[in-house]
Formats: C-alpha cells, structure tokens, sequence
C-alpha cells in the first residue's frame, strides 16, 4: 500500500514537472506566434509607408542602448519628447551590457529588436539584417555617411563622433611651469621633463588594460602618415608592420616615452579606474585618449575648467593633425518597424540632445560641439581626419593571423629587440595571407 | 491505478520517472552543446553568418601545427605546481583542525571563506593587493623592511606572473580541499588511532599507516580537481592581466574565448576545446593509472 502511494505521489510530480516543461514550450511558442505577428502587422504597416508617409510613424519601436546609466533617468525624458512629436509611437528601451556580444547572438537567432547599435560585421553581410537609411532626410550634411555602406546604400549613422589628442590637467601643467602648449614633438617631451620633474607622471598610458593603447594603434598612425587608411593598407602587404611605416614610427614613440620614464613608474601595473581620480588631482599629467574621457575625469573631481584637450603633436612640423572617429552607428532592423525606427534615428541625431550628453562631436556637420574642451582643441585648427571605409581583406588576415596588435604594442614597447617583434607579426600576417589566397 | 502492477512494474516505473528530468536536463544542457561543439569544431564559423562550411580537419591541424597556440600550456604549469602544495597545505590544516584545538571551528571557518566570494570580485580585488605602487602586499613588505621587495612589479613580470596568479587559486581554494579532507578524516574510525597508539605508533607512523590510505580516494579527487582547474584557468588572468605582460599569463581557455570573441573564428575555438577535453581526459586517466589500487 505505502508503496503504492510513494509511486503515485512519484508519477504525479513528474507528471506535474514534465507537464510544466510541455507548458513552458508552449506558452513559449505562444510568444513566438504573437511576436512573428507583431512582425507581420507592423510589415504591413510599413508597406503603406513606402506610399503614404508620416502617418504611418506608428506602432512600438524599441531601442536597444548601450547606455544601461541612462534607463530611467534621460530615457524617461527621451520618451516623452519623442512620443509627444509622434503620438502614434510606443517607443521602448532595452539596455544591455557586453552589448557587440549579446546583439550577434540575438540577430543569429533571427529577432532583434528595431533600432539597434550596428555590431562589429563586415559591411557586405549588413544588407542581410539591416535597412538602408538613405532616405531620412537630415537637416544637414553628416560626417561618417560611407563608413557603415554597401553598394552605395548607408546602412549606419553615427550617434556622435569623437576626436584623440592629449587630455592634461591644467593645474599639473601650471605647477611644473608648463606656459605654452606644446605644438612639436620636442615641446611635447620637453614638457614631459618638466612635469617629471615636478614629481607628476607625464603621461598615464594604462598600458596594462591594453584598451586604452587603441590610440596608438590607430589614431597615432593617421597622424604619423597623414592619412586614415593605414589599417587597411595592410592588407597590400607581407610585411604591414616596419620600423619606418607609421606604425614602426607610432609605436616607437611610445617606447620611447616609457624608456624616458615619461609613464607610469611600472606599466605592468596600471589601474584604469585609479587613473581618472589621479588626472582629476594633478597626480597625473596627461592622457592620450579621446575627448570621451574628459566627463569621467569630471565625474571623478576635477574642475571641467581645469581638464584641456590639445591635438597630439607627433612630429616637429607644428602641424595639428587629429582624428575624427565616430561612436556607435544607429541601424535600423529590416524587419522591424522601419519607418517609425527611422524617424527615431532622425529624432535623436537632430533633436535628442544626446550628442551633447555624452560628449560628442555632433553628427550634423554644420552643429559645433558644446563641450568646452572641444572649442579649445579646435583652436588649434587641427586637419581632420575622417576614418576611410573598413575593406574586409584586412580584418579577414588580421583574424586568421590571430594578430592581438595591442597585445604586439606591448610586446613591442616591453621588448629588448622591438625589430623582432615587428618580424614575428609580418611572419605571421604573411602566412595568413597567403592562407587566404588574398 | 497500480492496483493491476506487479511490485517489479512499479518499481520500474518509478525509477523510470525519477530520472527522466535530471536526464532530460543533463541532454539539453551538457551533451547537446557538447555534440553542437564537436560539429562546430569541422566548420569555419564566424560566429554570426548562416553558412557553416565544413572544412573537415583543417581546424585541427591547425591546433597541433601552431606552436602559439599549444605554447601556452607551459604556463598552466605553474597553476598546477601551485595547486600540488595547495593540496598538502590543505592535508596539514586537516589533520591539525581535527585534532583537539581551542576555537577549532573558528580557524575552519576562517580558511574556509575564501572560497565563498565570487571568483571575478577576488581577482578584482587582489589587482588592488598586487599594485605595484599603491599595492597593500608592496606597502606591507615596505614596512617590514624589505625595501628591494617592495617594489616588485608582481604581475609585470613574465618569470613570477604565473605564480602570483596561482597563489590566489591557492588563497582560494585551499579552504575548500581542507573541508573535503576534514570530512574524509572524520570517517576514520578513531578506534583505529587507539589501537596503534597501544601497539606504540608514535604521530607520523598513525598519519602515514592510518590516515594516508584511508582519504586514498579523497586525494584522487582533490588532485583531480586541481589538475582540471590547471587546465582550465581563466579568470584570474582575464580580468588581471588579459595574458600579459606580452603573453606570459596567457591560458588555454583564455586563448580559446579570445580566438571566438576576438577573432572570430568560432570553429577553430571549438577544436580547441574539444582538444582540452581530450587533454583533460588523457591526464586524467594516466593519474588514474598511476594511483589505480593504492586505495583498495
């Protein structure tokens, strides 16, 4: 009898537990019905479009941001502006973390929602997941207009762009007796003596995190060679990687900087977060990054008045050269809701205000940046470099090479021998190319 | 409702039933990915595009031929050296907190604690305690008197990099393998003790003849454990150094997210896992072979 009721009680709660999983599919498939529907509806409300016009800016659109700090604090804000101009839109946010990972997986799987941050895929596979956004009508000329393109179709625009040149502390350089700011590659070291000699650390490099050398890997070699291509030439050679190319010549600034003791007393061991504390109080001189860590260097204590921002002079020509980078680029899911997400791309490129808040240069060429910081860099009247469109053959060496260049910088800057470093990359780059057949 | 079953049915029927879902579970989640992964291992995925070519055993002749990419083995050595005194270290505070000791419990506790915080928030953590300017281990040595110590740059050096990442391993996990050896201690039968302690066995010939063989299979495990957490060792040197300084602290797995997530090139990731589990397997059975018996 006891046994008898045990087997009862077991089959019922595997039963209870199997029935639960058959539930869960199927509630499962239930949403999947009724997303592939809300796809289906807001297809056909997007052919009428094509004819009709504004009126069919309806239906939800959801934004998948990067910006996990904005969600319910400008977002808000956001929403409310937007949806008050287009009263027939539910607008959405979904922020998410490790944002380039994350979104492959979910555009592999098939859905995704309507306004996303393009990932890192080559251009020819944009059209596969993506609607061309040549037909919003901007206010003005945009930077960046052929980066994210295929086949004459523009795929991306720029949330915003950015510049790289050297961030300092205003007090640190007035307490080393620093008067004129450096326009030469020589004034630039001599400066670096000074502030050493005051006891500050010249220039915070954050060697160790690897991250932050990405502007000696692909700003500092357009400036160097005066043009923004570089990375892509590479793909033209079997020895990309030279002691006098830009980027031999790039990289052996860096090298000589930290031979100068000009960086962090051990590179090895360098602390992002500690650094922007250490450039807010005078701690550390300067930063060669972009103008985006001028607000997290406020964020982290000092005075915006007091944080400068100056093209890096990478040769003695007194020439200012800098890069113009942009951000994230907005892409528009080609079975979303398009229209309505192309009007929320236009919303937030002229009207959101969301360029100024995270400081960038705005994407509209005739608008001037707010930021103060970037009145004063332009002061210096830099020629600017806009980014050439990526070409796949170098990325594809780069990949199958398995080429780390920030993990070669290293190696470079660490090395006794830097010339061996550059041999054992081009070793490799040209194997992979000749793997490839290209 | 089971009134028509035999005793046999029944019985059948609920074992049957009990292990359905746990095996489901373990299908879906293990063996499924698993099998997907071999799979992959034969494609050149890129890790979004819909096409997965086969491309047969390219991929792994590629692992083998490679020196960069096996090379890096030699640095989980040091984990594993680290991990063998771990376990002996774990053996001694056992045996001496199964003893009778005031406020054993406490010392239990306190070598056990480390195990509990998340292992990222550790290695974050001990990135605060290696820093060679403002770190607290350089602070202490400073204020011991050991001047020339108190400038190394613990992680910034390629010869001592791999060994101050295991000793956090070390820090770790030595609580957890005492716990696993202190339960192993407390099912000797303590009669054991006391009769050899009559016949005259002084403390190493009871630790030798007594307790030695009888955690036999407790040893296996733990030098299991740590010869699988050698070979897999990835977050301590994720978050610390990213394989630096020029790819000293570099691990296998560490290789394999960065040849998927950086590179790209998810099929030639997938023949690298699927060469560690047949790296983790082989060792596994030579270890196993070597102590095969000792602990019948």
């Amino acid at each position: 009898m006891k046994k008898t009721i045990s087997a009862l009680v077991s089959v019922f709660v595997m039963l209870t537990v199997l029935a639960a999983c058959s539930s869960g599919t199927d509630s499962n498939n239930g949403n999947a019905g009724n997303s592939s529907d809300a796809t289906a509806t807001s297809e056909a409300s997007a052919t009428p479009a094509a004819e009709g016009g504004d009126s069919a800016i309806t239906g939800e659109v959801v934004y998948l941001t990067n910006r996990t700090d904005m969600i319910d604090k400008e977002y808000v804000d956001y929403e409310k502006r937007f949806e008050a101009k287009y009263p027939d839109v539910d607008l959405k946010f979904e922020a998410i973390t490790d944002y380039d990972k994350t979104l492959k997986i979910r555009m592999a799987s098939g859905e995704f929602p309507d306004v996303v941050l393009l990932p890192t895929i080559p251009n020819n596979e944009l059209p596969d997941y993506f609607a061309p956004l040549d037909d919003i009508k901007f206010s003005g000329d945009i930077y960046f207009k052929e980066l994210k393109a295929h086949e004459g179709s523009m795929y991306g625009v720029s949330s915003g762009g950015s510049s790289v040149g050297i961030v300092y502390n205003k007090k640190a350089f007035e307490k080393a007796g620093i008067t004129d700011i450096p326009k030469t590659y020589e004034e630039f070291l001599a400066a670096a003596q000074k502030l050493k000699d005051a006891g500050i650390v010249p220039l915070a490099s954050n060697f160790k995190d690897k991250w932050p050398l990405d502007a000696w890997l692909y700003d500092v070699p357009t400036l160097v060679g005066a043009a923004s291509d570089h990375q892509n030439k590479r793909a033209e050679s079997d020895a990309p990687y030279t002691m006098d190319n830009a980027y031999g010549k790039s990289w052996s600034i860096l090298r000589e900087l930290n031979e100068k003791g000009f960086l962090e007393k051990d590179i090895n061991s360098t602390n992002w977060e500690q650094s922007k504390k250490d450039v807010a109080t005078g701690k550390f001189g300067m930063y060669l990054l972009g103008n985006w860590v001028i607000n997290q260097i406020v964020e982290n204590g000092a005075a915006s008045e007091d944080i400068g921002f100056f093209p890096f002079p990478v040769d003695n020509s007194g020439q200012a050269k800098a890069p113009l980078n942009p951000d994230w680029f907005y892409g528009v899911n080609k079975d979303g809701n398009v229209e309505a997400a192309k009007a929320f791309v236009q919303w937030m490129i002229e009207e959101s205000g969301f360029e100024e808040f995270a400081g960038f240069i705005p994407t509209l060429k005739d608008r001037q940046p707010k930021l103060p910081q970037l009145a004063e860099f332009n002061s210096f009247n830099p020629t600017y470099f806009e980014p050439a469109p990526p070409v796949d053959a170098a990325t594809q060496i780069q990949n199958k090479a398995q080429l780390d260049q920030g993990a070669a910088l290293q190696e470079f800057v660490l090395s006794k021998d830097p010339q061996k470093v550059l041999d054992k990359i081009n070793e490799s780059w040209a194997k992979a190319k000749k793997d490839l057949g290209l | 409702m089971f009134g028509g079953m035999s005793i046999q049915r029944q019985r059948k029927l609920v074992i049957f039933s009990f292990i359905t879902v746990p095996l489901l579970l373990l299908l879906t989640f293990a063996y499924y990915p698993a099998l997907e992964l071999i799979r992959l291992s034969f494609t050149d995925w890129d890790g979004i595009s819909a096409d997965k070519s086969f491309i047969g055993w390219a991929n792994y002749k590629e692992v083998f031929s490679n020196p960069d990419i096996f090379g890096v083995f030699k640095n989980n050595v040091a984990y594993f050296v680290v991990g063998l005194v771990q376990n002996v270290v774990a053996i001694y505070f056992a045996v001496v907190l199964n003893g009778k000791l005031k406020g054993k419990n406490a010392f239990r506790l306190l070598l056990f604690l480390p195990y509990i915080l998340n292992g990222v928030a550790v290695a974050y953590l001990f990135g605060y305690v290696y820093d060679t300017t403002n770190g607290s281990l350089n602070l202490m040595l400073g204020q011991l008197g050991f001047d020339k110590l108190a400038g190394t740059s613990w992680l910034g050096q390629s010869t001592i990099v791999d060994y101050s990442l295991a000793s956090i391993s070390f820090w770790r996990f030595m609580g957890f393998n005492m716990v696993i050896y202190l339960a192993a201690l407390q099912s000797i039968p303590s009669d054991l003790y006391e009769a050899a302690s009559i016949d005259g066995a002084n403390g190493w010939q009871k630790f030798a003849y007594i307790t030695l063989p009888n955690i036999y299979k407790i040893i296996e495990l733990n030098l299991f454990l740590t010869v699988t957490g050698a070979l897999e060792v990835f977050d301590l040197p994720f978050v610390l150094t990213k394989g630096g300084p020029a790819g000293a602290s570099e691990t296998f797995v560490l290789q394999i997210v960065e040849t998927a997530f950086q590179f790209n090139n998810y099929g030639l990731a997938s023949a690298m896992s699927v060469v560690l589990l047949v790296f983790v397997i082989i060792v596994l059975s030579i270890q196993r072979y070597l102590l095969k018996g000792k602990g019948e």
